[in-house]
């Protein structure tokens, strides 16, 4: 099963998508992905119920978070009521080692997106905060990279002994699944995707060159 | 091939690929038009020292860019909105490509969204964002 592990929704301040679209575009343009993770920006939706959409278009949908730490950037999979008690998402100066704690307190999983970019990446504050802790896996294709971020996230990965996921990062409908995760299981439910993620038993994934 | 009306458009439908003309002498004219003149658009060094890898190509001039594209394409088309995203500097003399795709048709208002990307050689995104059109039925 592939799933494009991040993308953005006219929830997020930035995204220009709508989900049905994402959906349509999906289908129509035969993208190869079954399905997607709603990542918005400094949020968990709780409000949205894309089930009927999934259903009607035979994808998955799921909702992640985007946060922001002073090493970046960082997805959040796994997203409950009492995750979101831990930290202020909204919160532009989060701490890192607290996103990791809380989501291993409430059975979540952290990855550092876009790892390799400037400014918003992990591997630019390394030099100055060091390796962080805690850290399993980071998005080591996103749909949006430029220049060599994501040579800079695989190189990064591999010499730290990461895991690499891949996402979109989609904010308009037609550069989803760009980049998306392979997994050996079928994946359904957030907590099925929690658990796909600790069993580490996925592959990060490009098709940009078809999609462009 | 022009867009006349609605019907002929199709979800997922390309629109042509336009290469605008990011040169210097072509910024200097769009900057002397509209009286937005300053170094850091039509002269590299200057913009350097500023800070910036290069001349800009303004941001109302990419724009203006995306604008055309759409009318290149339909020609009556009406263009509510164009919003965009600018995720890297676009650098005056490189060449930039503009892609547009519908991905939302509104049989009953007319109206079309358009996702538009502006990428360089490499393939790599520097703008990207959506435009609205009403398309006559």
């Amino acid at each position: 099963m592939i799933l494009d592990l991040h993308a953005h929704s006219i929830k997020s301040d930035d995204g220009r998508a709508k989900v049905s679209n994402y959906c349509q575009w999906i289908r129509t343009k035969n993208i190869p992905i079954d399905g997607f993770v709603l990542t918005e920006h400094r949020q968990f939706d709780f409000e949205s119920d894309y089930s009927e959409l999934a259903a009607k278009n035979e994808l998955v949908i799921l909702k992640g978070a985007e946060v922001e730490t002073e090493y970046g950037h960082v997805l959040v999979f796994g997203v409950t009521e009492a995750l979101t008690g831990e930290f202020d998402f909204s919160n532009t100066h989060l701490k890192l080692a607290d996103v990791i704690a809380a989501c291993e307190k409430h059975g979540a999983v952290a990855v550092p997106c876009h790892p390799g970019r400037p400014r918003v990446g992990m591997h630019a504050h390394i030099d100055t905060y060091g390796i962080p802790e805690g850290v399993r896996i980071v998005e080591t294709y996103n749909g949006g990279s430029r220049d060599n971020e994501d040579e800079i996230a695989q190189t990064m990965a591999e010499a730290n002994g990461y895991l690499g996921i891949g996402g979109s990062d989609a904010h308009i409908v037609s550069h989803i699944g760009r980049c998306a995760t392979r997994f050996n299981s079928d994946i359904t439910s957030e907590e099925q995707l929690v658990a796909a993620l600790k069993a580490e038993e996925f592959e990060a994934v490009t098709f940009r060159e078809q999609n462009t | 091939m022009t867009i006349e009306k609605l019907s002929d458009i199709e979800f997922g439908e390309e629109l042509p690929v336009f290469d605008p003309d990011t040169g210097i002498p072509n910024i200097t004219r769009f900057c002397e038009a509209a009286g937005w003149m300053g170094a850091r658009f039509t002269d590299h060094e200057a913009a350097k020292k500023e800070g910036l890898p290069g001349a800009l190509v303004p941001g109302i001039m990419s724009q203006g860019f995306l604008a055309a594209m759409i009318h290149r394409w339909a020609p009556n088309a009406d263009i509510r909105n164009i919003d965009t995203v600018f995720r890297a500097p676009l650098l005056a003399d490189q060449p930039a490509h503009i892609n547009g795709v519908v991905t939302d048709i509104d049989e009953d208002t007319g109206e079309v969204e358009i996702d538009l990307t502006v990428t360089n050689d490499a393939g790599e995104t520097r703008v990207f964002g959506t435009a609205r059109a009403i398309i006559q039925a």
